[in-house]
């Protein structure tokens, strides 16, 4: 099992000179020379064969260990600080002492202002659903769905910029250059999907993210575990470099007696040089490219949903489509075997339009907030609600998180940064709905016993049935984890108890 | 003198005492001893500690981990760090601590220490802490010495005995290796054929493919050193440099921009990238390239090419809003943690092949590595901060003297100039709706759309702009106002005078034509003098607008003899260069035109009035930049004339005033800069704590600048607290580079071999510690080693001895009993053949640039930009398709962006430059299938690849022969050749360059 095996330890190896075999994890990705994921490809195209080394572990994707019940996460980002106090971290006492100076000892100093009065909710709080969760009235949609969900209300970062921030919260550390969740999950897992990548990132239509591609990297994993962007726009095509530009179309009419003569090229070069597997592997590549052609298009068109379908999704709407249309697609990847969506909800910061691009309301938070919430609402309900009727939520994990929260002191008629606490919720895949964990201060300030990605990642991989601890690559002296070396699975949130 | 901590271990050698105010307890100890009225420490302090210390801090027992009964547990201190600190007894917490006046602090506990014992304590201390080994000392180190430290990596690097020559050859490295198969009982490969041996040795050093000229050469030639002449030929191109810097900047993780958030751009970051291409040309020995690349700014701060050598420091990410936008004091020490942790980070695991980062939060689990090690080194750094700086300090504050004395005299001048030339008509007051001699309103303007006065209210953007449609001015004086564009003829006036040259602009317009400067305009200075003050008129004209001034109007009530319009145009905006156009014209006709930027100074217009001319034009307009902060301003902008005859004295004065004026703005326009890079900034150096936890909100002791202490037969270096910072990476460039430096020499020729063989000898090159391999030929590694430091650390030399090897040359494929081969030794870690191996993503780009035809050969300077750039708060970054010679430059010349890889190459395995990357990994995907076949960049390029071959013969034949030389450096066999044929009749040349450039063969070197 490839994530369980750890390589010799290091004093074992010191005291064995001269050793010429290596059996470590390491040395036996090295050989293959394209890691898990190269035999994995391998594997589906049913053309594995031994690697040079007899006495190589043979390394598969195996499905999921015993503490699996997901098989495949959709994950929702909401880049530049969901506010937490404005959403679903009910705060009455802060309704209480509205107005009243947040810091009466001047000490406080925000991301980039001090702090205001205490600014309570824009919007009023209700209970909902047996559970009687609040949820605030930005989100009705979701509000209906509390029972399905999970919420951590005490989650921390490490930082309260952005960049940093996103990187933590997508790879746990606030330093680009490591590996993204979905790319060690596809480490780990490998992919289900026969003709699509395993791990797919669908960015905001307005842009990407703070921070970039880079929040979808492989860091130092094989670059094939990195994130794969689909476009969601009607007519563009779906992957980069899927068929020629328009400019060189004509090359697809010669392509099929161009590629009989690739085969011979290559089958010549392979037989004279004894059949090595990553020659074969590359050769086998060109194959999973053309079923890729095939299969990518069909997954982005929606128009085999149904009206109702679409409707639910809102995917017409000028504001809300792009956003529904993500959610959409993520549920017909999952459906087709992809293991990791991330769909972005917001893109990068800038001030100049007339409301922000993401969630980083300093402003004006009504306004932005208030933008942005139908968007999140309309398409995360209505993903919690097709789901759900395809019977698909019990086997998925959904996440809905972003890197920081906001302040509940007033930054004028906007909030600053807040790294001491914010919110995220779960739900399907294992998750116990109706639930929460952890919470904030009085004032939604700081959470009391933080909880950390590193306790997300943990439960998400623990879900997939992944040790986050045993899930290791090494790099620049490290066995490397997505969880450095830290988190806790949070069994509180989850059907199965623990064991 | 600055006291130093007593935590150095016991000396193996003596140290020289450095004017830095090093000081060395071993050696005080050394020195002491014989006097009666010295402290004798066998006899005054061994007793005291035995008999009042040792009960807690002995054998038994080791309260705060302190042991005070033995020297080298004593002098390293207690788990809080040192407590003796020689000649400084105020400092020591040992004499704190037996003087505290809280009885439940004071040591020992019960009985004080009488007045004489602590005497005797803070004499010894102050008088250098000597503390001679004793016999049980001496045995106390050694049982409690760490067996880490025998790891063979730390140990002295030991020239070994070449093994015995063999049958085919006595080259050095052939003696080792085939001493070994012969071990495991086999036999090496035969040597590849002639193709594959230039090929293979052309990507090696170059990282390009040989022309089908240089392979016939060769495979031709039948001189019996022909293929060593090969490997003098290659080592000396100039793409040697390039590919080398190109493995180096992968372990600097170099890039041209910031990265994270706001992944602002580093300009002049290249000069670095440069400076390593030549000095791998140059073949600068080793442990000199390694110098000043930590310390070249403080070894030669006048020497561009030692200054600039120092970028390496900085080549990492950096995190603009962490470091400087933020104004949270808890994010700004954690982004500069992170900032040191990076660069110390790359030092020393490009140099020592040490992963120091692991001890960042605690010791290092595997390594003989303390916390406070990393603190050591982190200190040796903490003075250096990133920024845009001089390559050289010296010719910049020379520079700088010389521009601050012709903007003086140019300010002098004009202020002159305008005394002398007496009374005039001011344009700036008409605009103002003045009569040119003071009336009119300041801040007052014209509409440009409309030509309606206004008052000083300002205005932003104009709305509803109607370009090149002149109205009438207020007064009879301003004949017209506009919005122009070009590039048709452009009316300037109601009456049908065009101006004829001008480009297109944006039309965009911003506030109005004004009586001082326009509405948020940055700047009024130009040449130090502020013509915002009094004595002084603006003429604010932000892009795009134009005034054409009606001269018979404005003579009316003037008598003007040889009138001359005067005035200084500059520009007041931020844009350093390339801001924004001026145009003056007089009855349409051109007569000044310029493009002015916030760098560029003032321009003086001189501009005679002749008679009979009408309309005097002046235009601003955007530089097809934008109109953002296009702020041209015409200072003093004066009608001149002889209405009041001067004195001759005055004429005279006027006349050489004028000279002397032109003769300084010559002066001030041939004055260069010097250049600046992207590079350390040197500082008083931050006091740097050992973090518990690696957190910089919990900071413990200080640590004062040192390095490694694991390392055999090396010195550990120890500095005082307040060394500078220039005197720390000097001292550390010399540690780092000693030639007694087990780790140094090791590190460099593995990753040498790695370049050559695919897999290092120590196959974890980067990490030479327990975490890393153990070396496959550890012999050779020494050797090779020791050779490198013998010869003078040239790199090329390495190059050289490695090539020759018949090792290195090798078949790769088609060995006899490679099936048993396989069996024993999987891998090929004996190297019983030569490794296939896989092209780099920069090498697949550099050989299908090669193969069109296209390739830009031209070296050095800013790297070509393969995107669009929109400024913003976080810079937008588009990936454009290179298709034009600029950017068909090497790829080591590709403008690097952290936040926007280039999607095609991080398809073909590109690290991202976050990473320090010692080996590149390799993987196999689909989507690499499709960006080869698809890419527009691929297709673009096989167009050209295809037109080449056109070009080149009309027979098919001969087409495919070319492509496949060009491509695989080989000629068709007739199975292939019939294959090809077949295609070209089925489709075109085009799709058989595309295959051609998608075959495995292409992307592998044999």
């Amino acid at each position: 099992m490839p994530t369980s095996s750890s390589r010799s330890t290091s004093q074992a190896r010191a005291i064995c000179p001269g050793r010429t075999t290596v059996a470590s994890r390491r040395d036996a990705l090295w050989q293959l020379g394209g890691g898990l994921g190269g035999v994995a490809l391998a594997a589906l195209l049913a053309e594995e064969q031994p690697t040079h080394a007899a006495d190589t572990p043979h390394l598969k994707a195996e499905p999921t260990g015993p503490s699996a019940t997901a098989t495949a996460v959709i994950q929702i980002f909401c880049p530049g600080g969901l506010s937490h106090i404005d959403t679903f971290d009910y705060k009455p006492e802060l309704e209480r002492r509205a107005g009243t100076p947040f810091d009466t000892s001047g000490d406080i100093e925000f991301f980039a202002s001090k702090p205001g009065n205490c600014q309570p909710s824009y919007w009023p709080f209700r209970q909902h659903g047996q559970c009687g969760r609040w949820v605030s009235d930005l989100l009705p949609g979701l509000a209906r769905h509390v029972d399905d969900m999970a919420f951590i209300h005490s989650m921390q970062s490490k930082t309260a910029l952005h960049g940093p921030a996103m990187f933590m919260a997508n790879s746990g550390f606030i330093l680009p250059g490591f590996p993204s969740m979905g790319a060690w999950i596809t480490y780990g897992l490998g992919s289900e999907a026969d003709n699509l990548p395993g791990f797919v990132v669908l960015p905001d239509q307005r842009g990407l993210p703070p921070g970039g591609p880079i929040n979808w990297g492989a860091g130092f994993l094989p670059a094939m575990h990195q994130g794969t962007v689909i476009e969601t726009a009607a007519n563009t095509p779906p992957l980069a470099d899927l068929f020629p530009p328009e400019a060189h179309q004509e090359v697809l009419a010669g392509e099929p007696a161009g590629r009989r003569f690739l085969r011979q090229l290559n089958e010549k070069h392979l037989q004279e040089r004894g059949q090595p597997t990553d020659l074969a592997a590359r050769i086998a590549a060109y194959e999973m490219a053309a079923r890729l052609q095939l299969s990518a298009p069909e997954v982005t068109d929606l128009s085999p949903e149904t009206s109702r379908t679409c409707r639910l999704y809102d995917i017409d709407d000028a504001d809300r489509g792009s956003f529904g249309r993500q959610c959409l697609l993520a549920r017909r990847l999952v459906e087709r075997g992809v293991r990791f969506v991330q769909i972005y909800c917001g893109a990068e910061n800038t001030t100049s339009q007339p409301i922000r691009p993401n969630w980083d309301s300093h402003e004006d938070l009504a306004r932005d907030h208030g933008y942005w919430g139908p968007i999140l609402d309309r398409g995360a309900s209505a993903l919690l609600s097709d789901l759900k009727a395809r019977g698909m939520l019990e086997s998925t994990l959904v996440i809905c998180s972003t890197e920081f929260g906001r302040q509940p002191a007033a930054q004028g008629k906007g909030r600053d940064h807040n790294a001491s606490g914010f919110t995220v919720w779960l739900a399907g895949g294992g998750i116990q709905g109706g639930t929460a964990y952890g919470s904030s201060d009085d004032l939604g300030f700081a959470a009391i016993a933080p909880t950390f990605c590193y306790d997300l990642h943990a439960t998400a991989l623990h879900l997939l049935g992944i040790d986050h601890t045993q899930l290791t690559y090494y790099n620049n002296g490290i066995e490397r984890r997505l969880t450095d070396v830290h988190g806790h699975v949070i069994h509180e949130l989850l059907t199965q108890p623990p064991g | 003198m600055p006291h130093v901590s007593a935590t150095i271990p016991p000396p193996r050698r003596t140290r020289p005492l450095l004017a830095c105010g090093v000081v060395a307890v071993g050696l005080l100890g050394s020195l002491s001893g014989g006097r009666a009225d010295e402290i004798d420490f066998e006899r005054d302090i061994r007793p005291l500690l035995l008999d009042r210390c040792s009960d807690c801090h002995g054998p038994d027992l080791q309260e705060s981990r302190l042991r005070l009964d033995v020297r080298h547990r004593a002098l390293r201190g207690s788990e809080f760090g040192p407590v003796i600190h020689a000649g400084n007894a105020a400092a020591s917490p040992l004499i704190e601590r037996v003087t505290h006046a809280d009885d439940d602090r004071r040591m020992p506990p019960g009985d004080a220490l009488a007045d004489h014992e602590i005497d005797l304590l803070q004499r010894w201390i102050e008088s250098g802490a000597a503390w001679p080994e004793s016999d049980a000392d001496r045995s106390a180190r050694e049982q409690d010495r760490d067996p880490r430290l025998d790891h063979w990596a730390w140990q002295p690097v030991q020239r070994p005995e070449l093994p015995a020559a063999r049958s085919d050859g006595d080259h050095p490295i052939d003696r080792f290796i085939q001493a070994s198969l012969q071990d495991a009982g086999l036999e090496p490969a035969s040597v590849a054929d002639r193709r594959t041996l230039i090929r293979r040795l052309s990507f090696d050093l170059l990282g390009l493919p040989p022309s089908p000229e240089e392979v016939a050469a060769f495979v031709a030639d039948t001189s019996s050193d022909a293929y060593e002449q090969l490997v003098d030929r290659l080592l000396a191109s100039p793409h040697y440099g390039e590919r080398q810097a190109r493995h180096w900047l992968d372990i600097a993780h170099y890039a041209d921009t910031h990265g994270f958030e706001r992944d602002q751009i580093r300009g002049t970051a290249w000069r670095y990238r440069d400076w390593l291409i030549r000095a791998f040309n140059a073949d600068l020995a080793y442990d000199e390239f390694l110098r000043r690349q930590i310390a070249g700014d403080a070894l030669a701060p006048h020497d561009p090419d030692f200054t600039v050598a120092a970028g390496f420091l900085t080549a990492g990410p950096w995190d603009f809003v962490g470091q400087v936008e933020t104004k949270n004091g808890v994010l700004r020490r954690q982004a500069r943690a992170d900032d040191l942790d990076d660069m110390i980070t790359q030092v020393m695991t490009a140099a020592c092949g040490v992963t120091i980062n692991c001890a960042r939060c605690h010791d290092h689990k595997l390594d003989p590595i303390s916390q406070r090690d990393y603190y050591g080194i982190a200190a040796i750094f903490s003075g250096v901060t990133r920024g845009e700086r001089s390559t050289s300090p010296p010719a910049e504050a020379a520079y700088a003297a010389e521009k601050e004395r012709l903007t003086r005299e140019l300010g002098e001048a004009r202020t002159r100039l305008r005394q002398l030339s007496g009374n005039s008509l001011d344009l700036a007051d008409i605009i103002g709706g003045g009569d040119g001699y003071g009336t009119g309103r300041a801040g007052a303007g014209i509409h440009p759309l409309t030509g309606a006065a206004l008052a000083g209210s300002p205005m932003g953007f104009l709305d509803a702009v109607l370009p090149n449609a002149p109205v009438a001015g207020p007064t009879a004086k301003i004949a017209a106002v506009f919005i122009p564009s070009g590039p048709d003829p452009l009316p300037i006036t109601l009456d049908g005078h065009t101006l004829p040259g001008l480009t297109a602009t944006s039309a965009a317009a911003w506030d109005a034509i004004r009586n001082g400067p326009v509405n948020s305009q940055h700047s009024t200075v130009l040449d130090g003098v502020d013509y915002a003050t009094e004595g002084h008129t603006i003429l604010g004209l932000h892009a795009n607008a134009g005034i054409t001034f009606d001269l018979a109007a404005l003579f009316d009530n003037t008598t003007f003899t040889e009138p001359v319009f005067r005035s200084i145009v500059g520009y007041g905006g931020i844009t350093p260069s390339n801001g924004a156009d001026y145009t003056v014209a007089l009855d349409g006709e051109v007569v000044a035109h310029g493009r002015l930027g916030r760098d560029d100074g003032g321009v003086s217009l001189n501009v005679p009035l002749l008679p009979g001319s009408r309309y005097l034009t002046l235009i601003s307009t955007d530089a097809g930049n934008g109109i953002s902060h296009d702020q041209i301003f015409f200072a003093d902008a004066r009608i001149e004339g002889d209405q009041e005859a001067l004195s001759e004295a005055d004429q005279l004065e006027l006349h050489t005033t004028r000279q002397a004026l032109h003769d300084l703005e010559s002066a001030r326009d041939s004055l260069k800069p010097v250049p600046t890079f992207y590079g350390p900034v040197s500082r008083p150096p931050e006091p740097v704590q050992r973090l518990t936890r690696g957190n910089p909100e919990t900071p413990a002791e200080a640590v004062a600048p040192s390095t490694l202490e694991c390392l055999a037969g090396l010195e550990p270096l120890t500095l005082g607290f307040d060394t500078p910072d220039a005197e720390r990476r000097v001292a550390f460039a010399k540690w780092i580079t000693d030639p007694a430096h087990p780790l140094t020499p090791r590190v460099i020729v593995n990753r040498l071999w790695q370049h050559h063989f695919g897999t290092g000898l120590v196959d974890t090159p980067s990490d030479f510690g327990f975490g890393g391999s153990l070396p496959t030929h550890p012999d050779l590694l020494e050797w090779l080693a020791a050779e490198l430091v013998a010869n003078s650390w040239s790199l090329k030399d390495l190059h050289r001895l490695i090539c020759t090897s018949r090792t290195y040359r090798q078949q790769s494929f088609g060995v006899p009993g490679a099936a048993a081969a396989t069996a024993l030794d999987s891998d090929n870690r004996l190297l019983w053949r030569q490794n296939p191996r896989r092209l780099d993503a920069e090498s697949v780009r550099d050989a299908i640039l090669t193969a069109s035809g296209c390739l830009n050969l031209e070296m050095f300077g800013p790297g070509y930009r393969d995107f669009d750039y929109e400024e913003a708060y976080a810079p937008v970054y588009t990936s454009i398709t290179a298709d034009a010679a600029p950017l068909w430059r090497r790829t080591i010349y590709r403008f690097i962006v952290r936040s926007t890889p280039s999607p095609f190459l991080t398809t073909l395995d590109c690290p991202n430059p976050a990473n320090l990357t010692p080996v590149r990994l390799q993987t196999t995907t689909a989507l690499q299938s499709l960006a080869l076949l698809n890419n527009d960049f691929l297709l673009r390029q096989t167009e050209h690849f295809a037109a080449r071959l056109r070009a080149a013969t009309a027979d098919s034949k001969e087409q495919i022969r070319l492509a496949f030389q060009l491509v695989f450096q080989r000629n068709p066999d007739d199975a292939e050749q019939a294959a090809a044929l077949t295609l070209l009749t089925e489709t075109d040349l085009m799709q058989f360059c595309r295959m051609l450039l998608n075959a495995n063969e292409f992307i592998t070197i044999d």
